[in-house]
């Protein structure tokens, strides 16, 4: 069937639509600038969904556990063999996606007799020596796209990944209207909840309605809270260690949710 | 000969995820094997050794310390050696013997337990951590038999579990022991150990009641009575202002003495 060009086409389109499918549900995933580094932040109720992949880089992942899970394993190998072999500055997010990742999820989407990967990832990596920080969406074609730094486009404060295109939308529009990188923590993580809301409120939308008001967003993200833990992790760049990764407690979030601004 | 780390990643083309980092790195041949021949010949090469380094249990933790000197049969390679290197945020590793080894083993056991850290997503156990060293020593056992190679290592920890720091001395073999109030290691050590059991057994206080400038002091003083009697062994370098390298391993990590403070208490001469 698939010899012929046009049923190839038809296939890929097909397994997009497959693909999209599955993982429209996705719960969103936010990572942005604040004044001590990068935080990543997002509410699961099954299983984990941020990740250390390295000294100066985390992921965040949507879709099949599986797929996951086996292209985590392999940014940690890669990053890991890299790190040891040259060193630990020689690991860079733009070689990992680009060089080893990319290919790898371009032909496995492509060859329509094997398994695609049903994921959808978000990486970020803390800029060494005042370089700006990297925000990196990885999709299940093999597709990146970069928080900027080419093509006259400035580097954006953030990076977010969603179920559907309508949701990572609003959710980049409303994080593009305020510069977020002096912010303190406790700000940074209310407006990455506020961005989360309204990501996880607008994964039904078709991106024609009117996006949802403040208080509506407030309503929501708190009876979210009551059935999902809250996963939020940094990437601090005045940590005493090489290692700048650090979990924050559901608990710790929580509270600084719940207290006023 | 060791190849570039391969971009292409084994894992993406169906291959099982590695859960050990040295098993990951013998798969991509970046780990060079040692050689499994028994040949005991001797070797016409003079290496590079480091030596003397020691650790006890003081009032705050355990100290480590190691002198700088690196030599090469009778001469004198480096004396700005580092000897006692940070593994992890609770773990350091001291090395005795050949530095090209001891400190690609130090290499290796620090990505490990990130590794380990990372693809398994919980931390590895204190004995874990232990035998990993010991399984490194024992993979190189092929050297030790050819006489290049040799590495006799202290490891220290914080068992967060127990709430006290641990010391483990090695054998060449990878026999792992615990000492329970001081070790030391290389060709300096046998006047650091009766150093260091006299003061525990007679001095004015047994080392694990020792404030931390009392340590510090008996710490440089050991390596420098070690010094002075052999050759390899540096001390305290006062003409060009060397000091040893003094961790110190407690419940708050692990913390570097600045060489002022060292000196300070060195010429201060008493606590």
């Amino acid at each position: 069937m698939i010899e012929e060009p046009y049923r190839w086409v038809e296939a890929i389109a097909n397994r997009r639509e497959y693909i999209e499918h599955q993982l429209a549900a996705g719960s969103p995933i936010v990572a942005l600038n604040y004044a001590d580094g990068i935080l990543v932040f997002t509410l699961s109720r099954e299983r984990q969904k941020i990740f250390e992949i390295y000294d100066r880089i985390a992921m965040g992942g949507l879709g099949h556990p599986g797929d996951i899970e086996r292209l985590r394993l392999a940014a940690i190998e890669l990053c890991s063999t890299e790190g040891f072999a040259r060193s630990a500055h020689d690991v860079s997010l733009r070689r990992l996606a680009n060089f080893s990742l990319s290919p790898a999820l371009k032909s496995a989407f492509e060859q329509v007799y094997g398994p695609p990967y049903l994921a959808r990832l978000l990486f970020a990596e803390l800029g060494r020596g005042g370089a700006p920080n990297l925000f990196l969406r990885l999709d299940y074609d093999g597709s990146i796209r970069t928080n900027g730094g080419s093509f006259g486009r400035a580097f954006e404060d953030f990076g977010v990944i969603a179920g559907s295109k309508a949701s990572a939308d609003r959710m980049e529009a409303l994080l593009r209207s305020r510069h977020t990188s002096k912010e303190s923590f406790e700000a940074a993580i209310r407006f990455a909840a506020e961005a989360w809301s309204l990501g996880h409120l607008s994964l039904g939308d078709d991106g024609s309605e009117e996006a949802p008001a403040t208080e509506k967003l407030a309503t929501h993200l708190q009876t979210q809270l009551v059935e999902a833990a809250i996963e939020c992790a940094v990437l601090e760049k005045n940590a005493p260690h090489a290692i700048t990764w650090r979990v924050i407690a559901d608990s710790e979030v929580r509270s600084l949710l719940a207290s006023p601004a | 000969m060791i190849p570039a780390p391969n971009p292409q990643s084994a894992v993406l083309a169906g291959a099982s995820p590695a859960e050990d980092f040295a098993d990951l790195l013998r798969r991509q041949g970046l780990l060079v094997a040692a050689p499994s021949t028994t040949a005991a010949a001797a070797s016409p090469l003079a290496q590079t050794q480091a030596t003397t380094i020691l650790a006890f249990r003081f009032a705050d933790g355990i100290l480590v310390a190691g002198d700088r000197r690196a030599t090469a049969a009778n001469q004198i390679v480096y004396d700005r050696a580092d000897k006692v290197i940070e593994i992890d945020r609770y773990s350091l590793m001291a090395i005795a013997g050949v530095p090209a080894t001891a400190w690609e083993m130090a290499r290796v056991l620090e990505h490990s337990f990130q590794f380990y850290r990372r693809s398994q997503l919980q931390e590895m156990s204190l004995e874990g951590k232990v035998r990993a060293l010991s399984k490194l020593l024992r993979d190189n056992l092929g050297f030790v038999l050819q006489g290049v190679g040799v590495v006799v290592p202290l490891f220290v920890t914080y068992d967060l579990e127990a709430e006290t720091p641990r010391v483990y001395f090695y054998d060449a073999m990878g026999a792992q022991f615990e000492a329970t109030d001081f070790t030391a290691s290389g060709s300096g050590s046998p006047a650091v150990r009766a150093v260091l059991h006299f003061e525990n057994t007679w001095g004015s206080k047994p080392l694990r009641k020792l404030k931390s400038n009392e340590a510090i002091l008996l710490a440089l003083r050991a390596l420098e009575t070690a010094a002075s009697g052999d050759s390899a062994t540096g001390g305290v370098d006062r003409r060009a202002d060397v000091f040893p390298i003094v961790k110190i391993v407690s419940k708050s990590g692990i913390e570097t003495l600045p060489e002022a403070r060292l000196a300070k208490l060195f010429k201060s001469r008493a606590v």
